[in-house]
Formats: C-alpha cells, structure tokens, sequence
C-alpha cells in the first residue's frame, strides 16, 4: 500500500478498533501490521478494490456526512460515526464495512494483550494437549 | 536446554513426506508423466488417489496449495487462514443472500480446515439417488461397505466425555429440557484431547485430516505429489483426456513456472467450484456443467448466558441434533477464536467491546439446512469461476425455521440474550420473544449466511442432460476424465459431506478401474 493509503487505514483502525471495557490496549500499530499481511493473500478484486474502498473512505465524507473534510482529518468519534452509517447503508458501502471490520477485529481480538484481557489462552492449551496427547499415544522424544 | 517433556510428539508430527515435489521451487517448463493424475489432495483426490495407487497405477497428485505439516499448526487464526485458505478465506456466492463460503487451498484440502465430522448421507437421500435419480448402486445398502470403508479410512470415532467443555454441557442441556434427542458426532479423529482449533488445522494432530492419512500413504506407495501447482486446463486427443497443464506458484500466488502432466486417467477432486470452473476452462461445452450447486449454508445464533462456559476450552461439536434433519434442519455449535467471532457480531468501537466482553459467556450455535434451490458455477472474465445462488422461498422458511429452534435451544439452556444472524433482526431477550422470527417478513438480502460445504456442480446423471457427469463420475462424453469430489453429488445431502465424498470416491474408484482393465483387456485381445 503507499504511504497515503497506510495513512488511511491507521486512521480507519482507530475508528473501528474495539475501546472501553477493557479494551484500550495501545497497538493500533500492530494491528496495521497484521492486516498488511494479510494483502497479498486476497484475491485480486479484493486486492484492487480495498484500496479503492479506503479512497472512498477518506473521500467520502462531504458525499455522506456532509462534512467538507477528509476522513483522515475527522475527530475519532465523528469518524467512527461516519463509519458505522456505512452499516446501514447497504450496498457497495455495508460491504466494504464489512471487510474492514473483519481484518480489524481479526487482528485486534487475537492480539496476546487482548486475549490476555479476555482470559484467554489458547496457545498456552495448544501446548499442554500436544504434549499430552503425545504422552497418551506413547509418543517419543525426538 | 530442552527437557525431554518438550520434545515429546505425537506420531503425526513424524509423518514422512517422501516423493514430494515442492512446485514453489521450481521455475520454467516441468513435464511429468504418469498412469493416473489426481488434480486436488482434499477428501476425494486423496482416496481416490491412494486407491489408483493401491492398484498399482503410477499416480501422480497436483495440489495447488503447499504442504504445511501438523506440527507447523497454531492457534492464530491469521496465521492458519493465510496458510490454509483459499483467497484467506474471503470467497463470495453472490446472491440474495451473498454467502461466505471457505475452503481449504493446501494438502489434504479442506479435511485439513474442516470440523472432522463423519456423517453418512441420510438413507431417504441415497434412496432418492437410486430411486428417482435411477443412479445404480447408490442406495444405502449399496453404499454400505463404502461407508464402512470410509469410516475405517477416516477413523471415525466419537469424542471422549473428558473432553466436553462448557459449550457442550450447556448443548446438551438445552436439548434435554425439550426432549430433544442429540446425536453423538463421529469424526474423522484419534484420540481428540479437545483443543478446539480444527478448524485452523489442528496442531495435536489428533484430526485423521487427509494430510496425516491417504496421502502420505499413497507417497510412501510411490505416488508423487507436485505441491503449488495450479491446474488451468486438461489436455485432449480427441475426445479423450490425455493430461492437464497448468503454473507452478511461489507462497504468494504469483506464477513461477508451468507444468504439462500426462496420463490416460485425469481424476477431477479440485472442489465443488474449481472443478467445473477447471472444466470450463477447458472448453468443454455440456450445459450441466457448473449448474446443480448446493450450498447448504448455515446461520449461526448466539447465545449469552449468566455463567461462564468457556466454550474454547472443550472439543468441537461433539454432538448435533438430527431431530429434525427430515425438515432439513441440522443444529450444531462450535467454539469461535474471538477475532473471527467479533466480525459476527454488531457495531464497531465500543460498542463490539461491550459485546466482547463477554465473550466467556457465549455459547455459538448454528442451524445447516438443506437447500432446495440450485445456483451455478460460471467463468468470470478472468476465467476463474465464480458462484451464484438464490435461496428459494422455502430455503428461506427453513432458515427461519432453523433459526427459531436452536434460538429456543439456547434459551433452554439458559441464555439470557440471543444475537441472531438478521440485519433487521438482531437480538432477543427472552423465549417469548421467538415468534418475531416467524413474523420477520421473508427477506432473504438480511439474514447472514455463510457455508463450507458446496456441492452438486458436476452431478452424477445417467443422462448427460440432468448432470455432467455419468453414475461412476466420469464426465459424459469424455474418456479418461472423471470427478472425485463433492461437485458429483446429485442432490443436497442435509449432512456434514466429507465422508460421503470418500464413500463416492471409492465406489467410483472400482468403476475406473473396472473400466481400465476392460480396455486393457479389449487391448491385448486386439
């Protein structure tokens, strides 16, 4: 992605990102990285069309809110809001949502901070049953 | 230093992959020769393929995903959906609804991403498919011993108590207090210890995913494995199918080199989507091919509860309700890693937190019905295919109906809330609540559907009219081209469909051969 299209998306992640109840953890950065992985692994509509739908975003506010102002120059809670009308919008607009959302929450809830916050540990289970279901078939040290 | 307890592992983390050609390493032209080639390594290429080789063929498996061995697996969904899913897992049936739908894109396929579960079709569907499909041998006593052996295969067995977690005792306790009869699940596993990440491949190896069984079966026979290569299109003299080509790929997709692969047999096992789309490609012109696309979607219904159940700690689906498979309803639950679960649930920001929170507390249900309505598979201008699927009036009712009973199941079981899969319906506070479901107007644009289990697009027909492909599986018309995965079905089977594509796999296998050996025979007597 360019810098300008980055620029974009850290400022969609603050929007969409989970906050409060015990969710504040600082790693909108981390979240960036987690979602850039993810780019070369969609199929090419999708390669095409996110960053499409991310100029929409930042382009969109005097369309659909109104607002003669960039997305990425929004106060957080107006961009938030701006965001979720994209919900009920339908179309080509509910979907991009849709998508963003997906690749946030995917990478935010499966932070170690915030599984860590959620009480949940599945890699440290995935460890003890590997070992254990080694010991119970007889498995050997190698 | 390590102690010894570190290194302990079980046996399916020293599976030996011999014979295997790593396609994302090679570049330029490849040629490979064999009797047989397998195209897809997921429930039916693997069977068929260590069937082929189990009589003798030289066989040769094109896989476009890579090997990932078990002991690679963890438990970060993004990590395992990049390795393991097609397009990461954002596949499309466009239609009212749209559908997500995934499928595995690696060795072993989607038996390596899927929930293990070890179904045979119910009999009145069999009995349909030799009755008024007049498909022979497909009726339940026929394919009897070929779900035996399929079951063998797969090892199907059912879950240990010792592995229930909150989620299934609330499962089961919602479904006693109605009198519901539950149905414990065989799957496809050895000795389950409940880790619940089956389907982000399971790192204990306990799932007898296709990957830890057939294949390297059929390597350590002397089969071959070319892995990241991508099949574009099948070669022909005549009507006869005499290879396929197609590129090899780097971990990213991008094309390295290409390959041509020769054989008198060309087994088609790329999925329910790519295989009428490889078919297409390839210029073959019969009308049925693509169409007859099942996808038997799923709904799934949440349920919060006052006391924690923990439902990531405990197996998968350990039981399903079967009650009501007659009207085409399957309920079943399974626990969601909370970045996926989210997505499914309202709002962004702290709205999505709040529902998060009590994430301990959520038991996900899901009710799979059998659809009546049939989509298609079509090539879309980057020749790759595409799906389209409307669900029908009464699919529709059947999702509503669905989703009001396992809806009434969770309240049984003690839910306080249940988030339900409608845009314009979202959420009910109590059991009196349900009848909203029934008076929600039909619309099927808001309900929120999603599936891994299409099939029917090359469906078995005696009559090249009503399917693509003939009682044994191979495509009409063609010789030397048959189907080995779920794209063969002819009808929606209401159920899990891994092990009735073995059970198929392996009917049609013996007819292949039988086939074979009758030519070879007219050969020498010529």
């Amino acid at each position: 992605m360019s810098p300008r299209q980055t620029r974009i998306l850290r400022a969609v992640i603050a929007a969409i990102r989970p906050r409060g109840h015990g969710f504040d953890q600082p790693i909108d950065e981390d979240v960036l990285a987690s979602i850039e992985t993810f780019f070369p692994h969609l199929p090419w509509p999708l390669r095409l069309g996110l960053p499409a739908g991310l100029w929409l975003v930042e382009l969109g506010p005097p369309l659909f809110a109104r607002r003669w102002c960039r997305f990425t120059s929004m106060p957080r809670d107006a961009a938030a809001a701006y965001l979720a009308r994209f919900q009920h919008a339908g179309g080509a607009r509910a979907a991009l949502l849709m998508g963003l959302r997906t690749l946030v929450f995917l990478a935010f809830y499966q932070h170690p901070d915030v599984l860590a916050s959620l009480d949940v540990d599945w890699a440290g289970r995935a460890d003890t049953l590997v070992r254990r279901r080694a010991e119970m078939l007889g498995g050997h040290a190698g | 230093m390590a102690t010894p307890a570190e290194h302990v592992a079980p046996p399916e983390h020293r599976i030996a992959y011999p014979n295997v050609v790593v396609g994302a390493a090679l570049d330029g032209d490849h040629d490979f020769d064999a009797d047989a080639i397998v195209v897809g390594t997921g429930a039916g290429g693997a069977t068929a393929a260590a069937r082929l080789r189990d009589a003798g063929l030289d066989v040769l498996m094109l896989e476009e995903g890579a090997l990932h061995r078990t002991e690679t697996f963890v438990t970060d969904p993004a990590t395992m959906i990049r390795r393991l899913y097609r397009d990461a897992g954002t596949t499309m049936i466009f239609g009212r609804p749209p559908i997500i739908f995934a499928e595995g894109r690696c060795v072993g396929g989607s038996t390596v991403i899927n929930g293990g579960m070890t179904w045979r079709a119910p009999e009145r569907v069999l009995d349909h498919w030799q009755r008024d499909l007049r498909l022979p041998d497909s009726g339940p006593r026929a394919m009897g011993p070929y779900y035996a052996e399929a079951e063998r295969i797969l090892h199907a067995e059912p879950n240990d108590p010792d592995t229930f977690g909150g989620n299934t005792h609330a499962f089961l306790e919602g479904a006693r207090r109605l009198g519901w009869p539950v149905a414990r699940a065989p799957r496809n596993m050895r000795r389950c210890v409940g880790l619940n990440n089956c389907a982000l491949g399971c790192p204990t190896g306990a799932k007898q995913a296709m990957h830890v069984t057939e294949i390297p079966r059929a390597l350590a026979a002397g089969a071959t494995l070319v892995t990241d290569a991508r099949v574009d299109r099948i070669l022909f003299k005549g009507r006869r199918a005499v290879g396929v080509r197609g590129r090899l790929l780097d971990p990213d997709g991008r094309r390295r080199g290409r390959f041509r692969a020769h054989a008198p047999l060309v087994v088609l096992a790329a999925g329910a989507r790519h295989t009428p789309g490889i078919l297409k490609r390839s210029w073959l012109r019969a009308r049925m091919i693509g169409r007859g696309l099942h996808t038997h979607p799923n709904a799934k219904v949440v349920g919060l509860f006052d006391r924690r159940l923990d439902a990531w700690i405990g197996t998968h689906q350990a039981f399903h309700i079967h009650h009501f498979l007659e009207e085409g309803i399957l309920i079943g639950y399974a626990a969601v890693p909370p970045g996926l679960l989210a997505a499914a649930l309202p709002g962004i920001g702290e709205e999505n937190a709040r529902w998060m929170r009590e994430y301990n507390h959520m038991l996900t249900a899901a009710t799979l019905v059998e659809d009546e309505a049939e989509g298609r598979v079509v090539l879309g201008p980057d020749r790759q295919p595409y799906m389209r699927f409307d669900l029908s009036p009464r699919d529709l009712q059947t999702v509503h109906r669905g989703v009001a009973r396992t809806a009434e199941l969770l309240f049984a079981a003690g839910a306080r809330r249940v988030l339900l899969p409608f845009a314009d319906l979202p959420e009910l506070a109590s059991a009196d609540e349900l009848g909203r479901i029934r008076d929600r107007p039909p619309v099927p644009d808001t309900v929120e559907l999603m599936t891994v289990h299409i099939m029917g697009t090359a469906r078995m027909a005696a009559d090249e009219r009503d399917g693509a492909t003939d009682p044994s599986g191979a495509v009409h018309g063609i010789e030397g081209l048959v189907v080995a995965d779920a794209s063969v079905l002819p009808s929606s089977i209401g159920v899990n469909p891994q092990e009735t594509i073995v059970a198929m796999a392996l009917r049609n296998a013996d007819r292949w051969l039988a086939t074979r050996a009758a030519a070879r025979r007219r050969a020498v007597g010529a």
